[in-house]
């Protein structure tokens, strides 16, 4: 009956004891994925802020300016690419619209992500675009990696079109989570028209005609929790000048917008909420099942060895 | 040769677990019918 027993305590210690690799190395990389369908959205605000009055053509201080993001997953789009690719895909369709004072629209700036849905290595398939200019992304973009690592990472810049490193500057505690603070300074670029200007009747050939382009520098900072590798909280101190042409008048340049934009105190209470519970499963998945299965096979184990040592022990000599 | 038997179920019995859950993955879901959003909302 011992030697049964010792036999089913030993297939469960090697059950549990190979279930915990796998889970690690095999399941976490094919069960950790961004879902196709994500729908997200995050409010961030400039205030104050400078802004162009495009009637007077001069800068002026406004109390607020909002910038509204939305990331909607394009299902019909990513297992179409997926079934090119063979990845497990995600396409992304962001619009980050500017919304001024006045509730009119200061810029709408669509794009086109798409990535692996585990690694969030960028795939160039599937009509990648930022304001409709096709580009080629390298590095990563909104979203860090799962299990994100103390180190640069490249990160794409929508308004340059080009990719450039994001520093790891150090371990934070951000609202009880600790998270990794990620920092890019783009220098003086100049940067594409958008497509859509804020004043009817001016169109980007118009400005580009007159001789007038358009120059952007950001610091951009984001708060990531390494887990998910999720952004709990963003900021950019973000400059956009006209330079030259003959709209300008006799001015060299002109501000079109600047302020430090910061993420809205309700969606970062609503992320820190959402990160802390994501970051739970994948927990699970790497540490928690993994450690814990680990354990209960070697106790198994050494119960196992413990009855069969019983089992083999000569019963004591009949009086 | 009867404990080499156990091992052997007990870690058939671990892979088949792992290759049926990830053999399963997760639901694709349809992409939302939310619009991108072109107005401030009021919360998350």
């Amino acid at each position: 009956m011992r030697r049964t027993a010792s036999l089913v305590l030993l297939a469960l210690a090697v059950f549990c004891a190979a279930l915990s690799p796998l889970l690690r190395w095999y399941a976490y990389p094919r069960l950790a994925k961004i879902p196709p369908d994500e729908y997200q959205t995050a409010v961030l605000e400039a205030a104050p802020a400078t802004l162009l009055d495009y009637g007077t053509m001069k800068p002026r201080k406004v109390p607020k300016i909002s910038i509204v993001q939305t990331l909607r997953g394009n299902v019909a789009a990513a297992e179409k690419v997926g079934r090119t690719t063979g990845r497990d895909v995600v396409v992304w369709d962001a619009l980050s619209y500017i919304e001024g004072p006045d509730g009119k629209m200061v810029s709408r700036i669509p794009e086109r992500y798409v990535f692996d849905a585990h690694s969030q290595e960028p795939v160039h398939s599937g009509g990648e675009h930022v304001d409709g200019d096709a580009v080629r992304r390298d590095g990563i973009e909104f979203k860090w990696p799962f299990l994100t690592e103390k180190r640069d990472y490249r990160y794409f810049d929508a308004q340059t079109r080009t990719s450039a490193p994001i520093h790891y500057k150090g371990t934070r505690t951000f609202r009880g989570l600790e998270v990794y603070y990620f920092e890019q300074t783009v220098p003086w670029t100049k940067v594409p028209l958008p497509k859509t200007m804020p004043v009817d009747g001016v169109t980007p050939e118009a400005v580009r005609k007159a001789g007038t382009s358009r120059w952007y520098t950001t610091k951009r900072m984001f708060w990531v929790e390494p887990t998910t590798g999720a952004p709990v909280n963003g900021e950019e101190i973000h400059r956009e000048e006209l330079r030259g042409g003959t709209l300008l008048g006799d001015r060299d340049k002109v501000t079109v917008f600047a302020g430090h934009v910061k993420m809205r105190e309700d969606y970062i209470e609503h992320t820190v909420d959402l990160v802390s519970s994501q970051r739970q499963l994948i927990l699970l998945l790497t540490r928690y099942l993994p450690w814990g299965l680990l354990t209960l096979g070697g106790g198994l184990f050494a119960l196992a060895l413990w009855l069969e040592a019983r089992a083999r022990r000569p019963a004591p000599a009949a009086e | 040769m009867r404990a080499l038997a156990a091992a052997v179920i007990g870690f058939t019995a671990a892979l088949a677990l792992v290759l049926t859950v990830t053999a399963l993955g997760g639901p694709s879901g349809s992409t939302s019918p939310e619009p991108l959003l072109t107005t401030v909302p009021e919360h998350p």
